[in-house]
């Protein structure tokens, strides 16, 4: 467990993958691309001394995730967000099968999401049935950019997504992560526009909708329908690692966020592999807003914020009672490997140990 | 790759001849001591091609890889922050920069190449066969006009705050600034006069410069008796909600500025700090 100021704040990252990009599970040229890609954000925020190679970046594995994530007690649970690609990766590029490897392993340290496609129709609605009687899943990630055949994407407020909107409210699967960009297609159309979420979020209020990396690049955008519709979150992902070399635009967003959506509906994401948060959660911490940001924004990232950015926030909306988890974790296998019983000794004084 | 190297921006206007010598053609000969006809004119046209997404020079951005010069055919070659960056923004980058190079006098024909592009040969290809965004990319369901308008106007509303706020700091109430229309400011040289009932008061003319240039590039505020200031979805302004839209003015810089950051990232991380051409 993270200490700041002599206070203990759970972290629950919400935002992790476990991916195989593989030469041999890639089937198309947009699935190395899209690999490329995100190592250039994995070399573009992160410390030089930090820096995965290419070949550990492509294929990492459960174990590694394991360690990164709560070795150094960086984060005390995770958030699996799958990112299918079916048509870049022979296998998926990370599905919710390939997440429930880990997921199963460790339950108490885990959320696994799952995921839907309208596109794929009767098939799809069944799938996800599957998927909640299977592993329980008490939310969705979405990838409305997906390549699919001849479909370069969809939207969240077509026909098709509300009915499997529908099925996740009848399912009670109530937390929808919406991914936005990075995407090239409709080519034509505002490429990474976010105005279908505010039809969705609008149209089925018993759900939650948390947009990924707040989003970027239609922060603003996103911030003006966030502050008008309760149930849309903003998910940090992207935006928490432009802590590194960029503290002041991460704090302009800070403040940004804060503004317009408070306290109660930001989350901290690191987006592993892209960022690893054995460094990203301290430096996320440790991140201030300068005098004139606390000024012209009126807010601050104190230590009662930043427990509900990091953890708080997450726990409500996916019913994760923090301090029985605490207590759980005293003794779990993943304290008892990595030996972190000081962490959860029940009070802040056996944790500043 | 032919041509000279680009470098970082301004760095050929030290030495007009640095470049002849990465010309593969040598016959530019004499045309590079002249600055109207060397890759420093090229240059200077590019700059005032802008990556839409952030409102900033595609030079000040580091884009432009090579600027090769062969008698009045120019070839410039550039590269974006990622293979995945919008087709509809490259395709804009790339026609805007083919028409500003051929703006030139002496420049009879402007080859444009984008290079490391998901989408990198199609836009090539149509940019210099002058085809259409449409023909070139027929499955897309529109034309890119509107993908610019939507842009411009994030810049329109990006930049009416300190139009405002130069205003408000002026002395005129948030009631006078909403009631304004586009003929009550008159921009001379250095000021600008804004009428208000008979009186004039005199301001800073250049945040009004730049608001008005980026609201009528948006089709707003085309008109004498249009409404000055308007809110993002391009209505008039509530006195009493000025503040909230001064606030969305600041959101949609921010933004700007965010993505830039994330751009530039990305553009480093693919070819190294000093860009593409090095």
């Amino acid at each position: 467990m993270y200490e700041k100021d002599g206070e203990e704040i759970f972290v629950i990252d919400g935002h992790v993958h476990l991916w195989d990009a593989r030469q041999e599970n890639i089937v198309h040229e947009g699935g190395e691309q899209f690999l490329q890609c995100f190592y250039d954000y994995h070399t573009g925020f992160t410390p030089e001394d930090k820096q995965w190679d290419i070949d550990t970046y492509r294929h990492y594995g459960a174990d590694k995730m394991t360690e990164d994530l709560f070795g150094n007690a960086a984060a005390d649970m995770a958030i699996f967000q799958p990112t299918y690609l079916s048509d870049f990766y022979d296998e998926g590029f990370n599905t919710t099968e390939q997440n429930a490897e880990l997921a199963e392993e460790y339950p108490e340290r885990f959320v696994l999401n799952g995921s839907f496609d309208p596109r794929d129709g009767e098939e799809g609605l069944r799938y996800l049935e599957h998927l909640k009687e299977e592993y329980d899943i008490p939310g969705v990630k979405l990838y409305t950019a997906e390549w699919r055949g001849e479909s370069k994407g969809w939207r969240l407020d077509s026909d098709d997504a509300f009915e499997f909107l529908e099925k996740c409210a009848d399912l009670g699967i109530e937390n929808i992560n919406a991914h936005k960009g990075p995407t090239i297609r409709p080519l034509n159309r505002d490429a990474f526009d976010v105005k279908d979420v505010d039809d969705a979020a609008s149209s089925f209020p018993e759900l939650n909708f948390i947009v990924n990396h707040v989003g970027l690049p239609r922060l603003d955008d996103f911030c003006w329908i966030a502050a008008q519709e309760p149930n849309v979150y903003g998910g940090l992902a992207v935006a928490s690692a432009m802590s590194t070399h960029r503290e002041r635009k991460f704090g302009e967003i800070m403040g940004e966020l804060l503004f317009w959506l408070g306290e109660d509906r930001i989350l901290f994401g690191s987006d592993y592999a892209l960022w690893n948060p054995d460094w990203l959660v301290d430096q996320v911490m440790n991140a201030e807003l300068t005098d004139e940001q606390k000024d012209e924004y009126g807010v601050e990232l104190d230590v009662d914020t930043m427990k509900k950015i990091m953890g708080e926030n997450a726990a409500e909306l996916y019913d994760i009672d923090i301090e029985e988890k605490k207590r759980q974790f005293r003794d779990d296998e993943i304290t008892e490997r990595f030996d972190l019983g000081a962490h959860y000794g029940g009070d802040a004084g056996a944790a500043a140990d | 790759m032919s041509g000279s190297s680009a470098g970082p921006a301004g760095d050929a206007g030290d030495d007009p001849t640095a470049d002849a010598g990465g010309n593969p053609t040598g016959d530019v000969g004499d045309d590079q001591t002249d600055d109207r006809r060397g890759t420093r004119a090229v240059r200077a046209r590019l700059d005032r091609v802008e990556d839409p997404e952030l409102a900033r020079s595609i030079v000040d951005l580091d884009y432009i890889d090579t600027i090769g010069i062969d008698g009045d055919r120019v070839e410039v070659q550039f590269t974006l922050p990622t293979a995945w960056c919008s087709p509809a923004f490259a395709w804009m980058m790339a026609t805007d920069a083919r028409d500003e190079v051929e703006a030139l006098d002496w420049v009879r024909e402007a080859r444009i190449e984008l290079c490391d592009h998901m989408h990198g040969e199609e836009i090539t290809t149509g940019v210099n066969a002058r085809d259409t965004f449409g023909e070139t990319f027929p499955d897309a369901d529109g034309g890119v006009a509107e993908v610019r308008a939507a842009i411009a106007d994030k810049a329109r509303v990006s930049t009416q705050r300190e139009a405002i706020e130069t205003l408000l700091d002026a002395g005129i109430d948030p009631e006078q600034v909403v009631d304004l229309d586009r003929s009550d400011v008159d921009l001379a040289g250095e000021a600008a006069h804004v009428s208000l009932d008979g009186l004039s008061v005199v301001v800073d003319a250049a945040p009004l410069d730049d608001y008005l240039n980026r609201a009528t590039e948006s089709g707003h505020v085309t008109d004498s008796d249009d409404t000055l200031f308007l809110t993002p979805e391009g209505e008039p302004i509530d006195a009493d909600r000025l503040d909230v839209v001064q606030k969305r003015s600041r959101l949609a810089t921010v933004n700007m500025g965010g993505q830039g950051a994330v751009c530039d990232a990305l553009h480093r991380a693919r070819h190294g700090p000093d860009g593409p051409g090095s």
